[in-house]
C-alpha cells in the first residue's frame, strides 16, 4: 500500500515535471528551442572568450581547447546544482498555496523540481558532448560513468536543497544568505581554476569540499576519458547518500510542523 | 481496518489539533531537537468525535474561529491531527478553496488532467470522463482558453466538475457552491442530491443557513473548537443562533453606537417603545421558518395619560421594501393609556413570507397613521431572518396557500 502510494506520487512527479517544462515554454515563439539556446551559449562563450580571445592555455592534455574541455562540465554541473539550490529553497513557500490545500506531499514537488533542472543538465551536458567531437576530441567507453556520476549530483543537490528548503520556514534569513553561500561556494570550488593551484596552500578547501568530489572526477572524464582517482567517487557516492538519509531525517520530523506554519 | 459500524465511511474519534504559538520561528526549531518548552498552546479543534455513514450529508456550522477549516483540512489529509484518529473508508475529495491546484496558464483542459491527478484519479481514468467533465461544466469552447481568462464562477464550475467526477467516497465542500450564479448552484444541489442516492456522503460548511437547511441531514454545531451541538438542522440552526446573539451581547457597548447611528428614532416621547422581541413558537429565536407560528413581543411605557393610542408594526426587507404592516387601529384594538404605567402588545401570526433577512419597525401614534400625533418611532427595532419553508416548497416573498385541484380530461 505504501509502496503502491509512492509509485503514484513519483508518476505524479513526472507529470509536474512535464508540466513544468510546458509551462516555462507556453507562449514564447521558440519553445523548446530555447532549451538547447542557453547551454550552447554557455559552451560557446567558454571555448570563444577563454580559449580563443584570452588565450588561456592548460598543458594539460595538447589541444588548444584544453582549458574549455575542463571548463565544460564544471560550469555545467555546478549550473545544475545551483539552479536545484535556489528552486528548492523556495520550493515549499511557493508551493504554499497547494499543500495547505490538497492532499499530495512536498516530496512530489522536490522530485519534480529535480527531474526538470536534470533534464536541463543532460541536455547542456550533451551538447558539450558534440561540442567535443566536433574539435576532434576522443569520446571513450569510460564516458559511461558520466551517468551515474550526474545522478549523484542530482541526489546530492536534491539533498542539500531539501534541507534548506526544512529550514528556510524557521529561518527566514536562509532566503538572503544561500545565493550568498552559492556564490563563495563556486569561488571556493576548482571550476575556473585547477585543483593544483590551490591545494599546497589551501587543502581544506579541496578536502572540505563535497562539491569537489564530484566535479573533480567529471573534468578528468572530458579531459582524459577516464576516471584517475576512484577514491573520489566513492567520497562522492558517500556524500550524496548520507546527505539524503540527513534531508529524509529532517522532512519526516519537520513536513507536518511546516504545513501548520506556513 | 475493523470498521465499528457497516455503513459508516469516516470515523473521527478524539481529534484534537493544537497549534503551539512561538515568540519567533526558530523558537520551534529548537523545541523539536532539544526538549526545551517555548510555546504557548492554542486549540483550534478539541475531542472531535463523530461518524459520518454512507450517503449521508453533514453539515458543520459555527461562527469564524469556531475550528471549522482546521476540522476540514485534517478530514482532507493536509493536516495532521496532535492526537486522535481518523479512519478513512475510501476516496476523500475535498473542495476546500477554489482552484486550488489549477495553473492559469494552461487550457482548461489540461487543468482537468492535472487537477484530476492531483486528487487522486489515474490519468485513464481522466481520459474515460473528460467528456463528462466538460459537458456538466458547460465551459463549451472555453475549455481550449487558458484558465486565466475564466470568471471564478467559470472555475468553480470546472473544478467542482472534477470533484464530482472523481467519485469519492466523501466530498468536502467549503462553501464553494456560493460562487456561481443561481443556475449553476441549483445544478450543483441538484448533482449533489444524485451523488448522494448513489450513497455519496458529503461533508458541507457554509454560512446559508437555508441551504443547511436543505440539504443536510444533520449538523454539527461547532465552538471554541468543540463541538457543542449535533442533531437535527433545525435545533441545532436554533441554537447557532443563540450563539451568535450571545456574542453580540458581548460586544453590545461597541455595537450600540453604531445602532443608534443608522437607526432612525423619533417621535415626542408621550409614550415610548421600550423592547421588541420577534420569536418563532418552534425556534424561539429570531430565526424563523416560513410557516412557523411568531409572536412579536412590544413593551411600551407611558408618560401621561393618552385617549387614543395606535401600535403598528412593519415588516420591511433587506432592500427597504414594505411586507406587510398593520396597527391596532384596524383591528379595533386601541387603549386608553394611564400615566406611567407598562403595556405589553403580543401580535401572533404565522410567518407566511419568503426566506431571506427582514426588519420589524414598530411605532406608536394616535388614529390610522403617525402623520399627526407621533409618540414614538423605531425604525429597524429588531431583525429577523426567514430561513427554511415549512410545508410545501414556495419561491418568492408570500405565501399564497393555493388550493390545487386536477381533473383528467377523457
Amino acid at each position: 500500500m505504501k509502496l503502491f502510494n509512492i509509485i503514484s506520487n513519483l508518476r505524479l512527479s513526472l507529470e509536474f515535471t512535464s508540466r513544468d517544462l510546458k509551462e516555462r515554454y507556453v507562449g514564447t515563439n521558440f519553445g523548446q528551442l530555447w532549451l538547447i539556446i542557453s547551454p550552447l551559449i554557455s559552451i560557446f562563450i567558454y571555448t570563444i572568450i577563454f580559449s580563443d580571445f584570452m588565450k588561456m592555455r592548460m598543458n594539460l592534455i595538447g589541444s588548444k581547447y584544453a582549458y574549455s574541455i575542463y571548463l565544460i562540465p564544471g560550469l555545467l554541473t555546478w549550473t545544475f546544482f545551483n539552479n536545484v539550490m535556489m528552486r528548492l529553497t523556495n520550493s515549499i513557500f511557493e508551493k504554499a498555496g497547494i499543500i495547505k490545500k490538497i492532499n499530495v506531499p512536498m516530496y512530489v514537488y522536490y522530485v519534480s523540481i529535480l527531474l526538470t533542472e536534470f533534464i536541463f543538465y543532460i541536455i547542456s551536458i550533451i551538447l558539450g558532448l558534440i561540442f567535443l567531437l566536433i574539435i576532434g576530441h576522443k569520446i571513450t567507453v569510460d564516458f559511461l560513468y558520466l551517468i551515474p556520476l550526474m545522478i549523484m549530483v542530482g541526489v546530492f543537490a536534491m539533498s542539500l536543497g531539501v534541507v534548506f528548503s526544512l529550514l528556510n520556514p524557521f529561518f527566514k534569513d536562509l532566503k538572503e544568505v544561500i545565493p550568498i553561500v552559492l556564490q563563495l561556494w563556486f569561488w571556493m570550488t576548482p571550476i575556473i581554476y585547477v585543483k593544483t593551484m590551490v591545494a599546497n596552500k589551501y587543502p581544506f578547501l579541496i578536502e572540505f569540499n563535497p562539491v569537489f568530489y564530484f566535479v573533480e572526477p567529471l573534468q578528468n572524464i572530458f579531459l582524459y576519458g577516464k576516471i584517475l582517482n576512484y577514491k573520489e567517487v566513492f567520497i562522492s557516492v558517500s556524500i550524496a547518500f548520507s546527505m539524503l538519509l540527513i534531508a529524509g531525517f529532517l522532512y519526516k520530523k519537520l513536513i507536518d510542523e511546516i504545513k501548520d506554519i506556513i | 481496518m475493523q470498521k465499528t459500524n457497516d455503513n459508516c465511511v469516516l470515523e473521527i474519534k478524539n481529534l484534537t489539533k493544537s497549534y503551539k504559538l512561538y515568540d519567533k520561528p526558530s523558537d520551534r526549531l529548537l523545541e523539536l531537537f532539544f526538549k526545551r518548552k517555548k510555546h504557548k498552546i492554542f486549540y483550534a479543534n478539541k475531542n472531535i468525535t463523530f461518524n459520518l455513514l454512507e450517503g449521508e450529508t453533514l453539515g458543520i456550522i459555527g461562527v469564524n474561529g469556531a475550528g471549522k477549516s482546521t476540522l476540514l483540512k485534517q478530514i482532507a489529509g493536509v493536516t495532521k491531527p496532535t492526537s486522535g484518529e481518523i479512519k478513512r473508508y475510501g476516496r476523500v475529495t475535498a473542495l476546500l478553496e477554489l482552484g486550488t491546484g489549477f495553473n492559469p496558464e494552461f487550457t482548461g483542459l489540461e487543468n482537468i488532467y492535472l487537477n484530476g491527478m492531483l486528487i487522486g484519479m489515474k490519468k485513464d481514468e481522466i481520459k474515460d470522463k473528460v467528456d463528462s467533465i466538460i459537458e456538466f461544466s458547460e465551459l463549451g469552447d472555453f475549455i481550449d482558453e487558458p484558465l486565466k481568462t475564466y470568471s471564478s464562477g467559470m472555475t468553480m464550475r470546472l473544478a467542482f466538475s472534477i470533484a464530482i467526477h472523481s467519485e469519492p467516497q466523501v466530498l468536502i465542500v467549503d462553501e464553494a457552491l456560493s460562487v456561481g450564479d443561481a443556475y449553476f448552484s441549483a445544478k450543483c444541489t441538484r448533482a449533489l442530491k444524485e451523488l448522494k442516492k448513489k450513497n455519496l456522503s458529503i461533508i458541507y460548511v457554509s454560512h446559508d443557513l437555508n441551504s443547511l437547511k436543505l440539504l443536510c441531514d444533520r449538523l454539527i454545531l461547532l465552538n471554541k473548537g468543540e463541538i457543542v451541538d449535533e442533531g437535527e438542522p433545525e435545533r441545532v440552526i436554533n441554537k447557532y443562533n443563540y450563539l451568535i446573539a450571545k456574542l453580540d451581547k458581548e460586544q453590545d457597548g461597541k455595537l450600540n453606537i453604531r445602532e443608534n447611528s443608522c437607526q432612525t428614532e423619533y417621535g415626542n416621547y408621550l409614550a415610548q417603545i421600550k423592547n421588541v422581541r420577534i420569536y418563532g413558537v418552534e425556534s424561539n429565536s429570531n430565526v424563523i421558518s416560513s410557516g412557523e407560528e411568531a409572536v412579536i413581543e412590544i413593551e411600551v411605557e407611558s408618560h401621561k395619560d393618552i385617549n387614543d393610542v395606535t401600535l403598528g408594526i412593519l415588516i420591511r426587507d433587506k432592500f427597504g421594501q414594505d411586507i406587510f404592516g398593520t396597527n391596532t387601529f384596524h383591528y379595533d384594538k386601541n387603549i386608553k393609556y394611564k400615566k406611567n404605567h407598562t403595556y405589553i402588545y403580543k401580535f401572533e401570526m404565522v410567518m407566511n413570507i419568503g426566506i431571506g433577512k427582514y426588519t420589524l419597525t414598530v411605532a406608536l401614534h394616535s388614529q390610522d397613521n403617525h402623520l399627526s400625533n407621533c409618540f414614538h418611532w423605531k425604525d429597524k427595532a429588531v431583525e429577523f431572518e426567514i430561513a427554511g419553508v415549512k410545508g410545501s416548497i414556495f419561491i418568492g416573498i408570500v405565501r399564497l396557500n393555493p388550493l390545487i385541484s386536477i381533473e383528467e380530461c377523457l
